[in-house]
């Protein structure tokens, strides 16, 4: 028992017994199976399974149908032709897109709020002007103050815009290094040498400054 | 061959929904007269061998029930396979519950050639469906979908709950099972 090699007409063997072939390609089959045994022997006993499972048990067709619901109706339109369903559509549409319409107007606002001006982040760094009053509260590594001539700083790149008035013992920096020129660099760099010259007493209490990425800043 | 067992026309079982839709009661009668000797065909050859009008009727009265659900996406008698299978799987689980001492298949298998034997005397048909009926459940269903209601690959593997591939694998395994009990 041997299957036929031309998968193509195999396939279709089926086809050809539940006679659901087009008749360009039925005719192409049976020629196929006109010359070959095992595809001849294959349609044989696709027939003997059709013929055994043939008989088909009655069915009472008037009965089946007694007991078939009833189909369900379209949605009624109110009388006048105008749907009353399409009327609460307009009206959630409507709501929907005040709603929409609000809400990008508040985060529009809230952004415009958010949003930094191009050098105020340096800008902040005058108000560093009474070191002496308190601690200033510079990131510095080890949390000490006596590291002044470390090289290592630490310098806040949270992102977070500047307030607008920072307490005066704080050194306000908002952005980062790569946003500001020599000459603000520098500036800040004397500000805080200045801050490093004042005579400063350890706090008791534990820093509150976060811990923050450390930048080599490759100075001497 | 008998007339049931020609193709059905797509076209015309959209349109006699419509029509059922409209209220239109001729077009029930209808498309279930072209469906119901298939899907009693199908019943039986799934080892349905009692109740088949009944599980019959349990598809159309559920397939009617939920017919804006049909999106005609395959064939109206794909679905009513889909539905009828399902039916029946069910019907198995719920009797084998009732009957956890005994296994079900082995009755079904022995029953259902009785019941069968009843209907075609012949020797040769009689073989034919022994044979069959050594398939495994889901070979035997992809067998005869595919010989006797002529699905093709894709809508049996809807039918089954397969893959096309998987509904091919299992037809040519059927196949080679079937002809090695006839003929070695």
């Amino acid at each position: 028992m041997f299957d036929c090699a031309n998968v193509e007409m195999r396939e279709l063997l089926a086809d050809l017994a539940a006679g659901t072939l087009d008749d360009a390609t039925r005719v192409r089959v049976e020629r196929h199976v006109a010359s070959c045994a095992e595809c001849a022997s294959e349609l044989e006993t696709l027939r003997l399974v059709r013929s055994a499972y043939a008989a088909t048990p009655t069915v009472d067709v008037r009965r089946i149908v007694a007991a078939l619901p009833k189909p369900v109706p379209f949605p009624q339109r109110a009388h006048g032709g105008h749907p009353v369903k399409r009327w609460i559509d307009w009206r959630v549409a409507a709501a929907l897109t005040m709603i929409s319409v609000g809400g990008l107007s508040l985060a529009v606002a809230h952004r415009r709020s958010m949003e930094v001006p191009p050098r105020d982040s340096t800008a902040a760094v005058p108000s560093v002007d009474t070191p002496r009053a308190t601690p200033a509260k510079v990131a510095v590594a080890g949390g000490a103050p006596s590291v002044s001539h470390d090289t290592t700083r630490h310098v806040g790149q949270s992102g977070r815009p500047p307030e607008k008035s920072p307490p005066k013992a704080q050194l306000a920096f908002a952005g980062g290094l790569d946003d500001m020129d020599d000459a603000s660099i520098k500036a800040l760099l004397g500000a805080l040498e200045e801050m490093d010259r004042a005579p400063v007493a350890p706090s008791e209490e534990p820093d509150p400054t976060p811990v923050l990425p450390v930048i080599k800043t490759g100075q001497p | 061959m008998a007339k049931d067992h020609e193709p059905t026309d797509d076209s015309t079982d959209l349109a006699l929904i419509a029509r059922w839709k409209a209220g239109d009661e001729r077009a029930a009668t209808s498309l279930v007269a072209r469906h119901a000797p298939a899907l009693a065909r199908f019943a039986v050859s799934l080892g349905q061998r009692a109740d088949v009008d009944e599980v019959v009727q349990d598809t159309f009265v559920r397939a009617f029930g939920s017919m804006n659900s049909f999106r005609a996406d395959s064939s109206l008698r794909t679905w009513l396979f889909t539905i009828e299978r399902r039916l029946i799987l069910d019907r198995r689980r719920s009797e084998r519950r009732r009957r956890d001492d005994t296994s079900v298949d082995d009755v079904d298998a022995a029953t259902e050639f009785d019941a069968l034997d009843e209907i075609v005397a012949e020797e040769a048909e009689s073989r034919v469906r022994r044979a069959v009926d050594q398939l495994s459940r889901l070979q035997k269903e992809v067998f005869l979908l595919r010989v006797n209601e002529g699905l093709s690959y894709k809508e049996i593997a809807e039918v089954v709950g397969s893959t096309e591939g998987a509904a091919r694998v299992h037809y040519h395994n059927a196949m080679r099972a079937v002809k090695e009990s006839l003929y070695v």
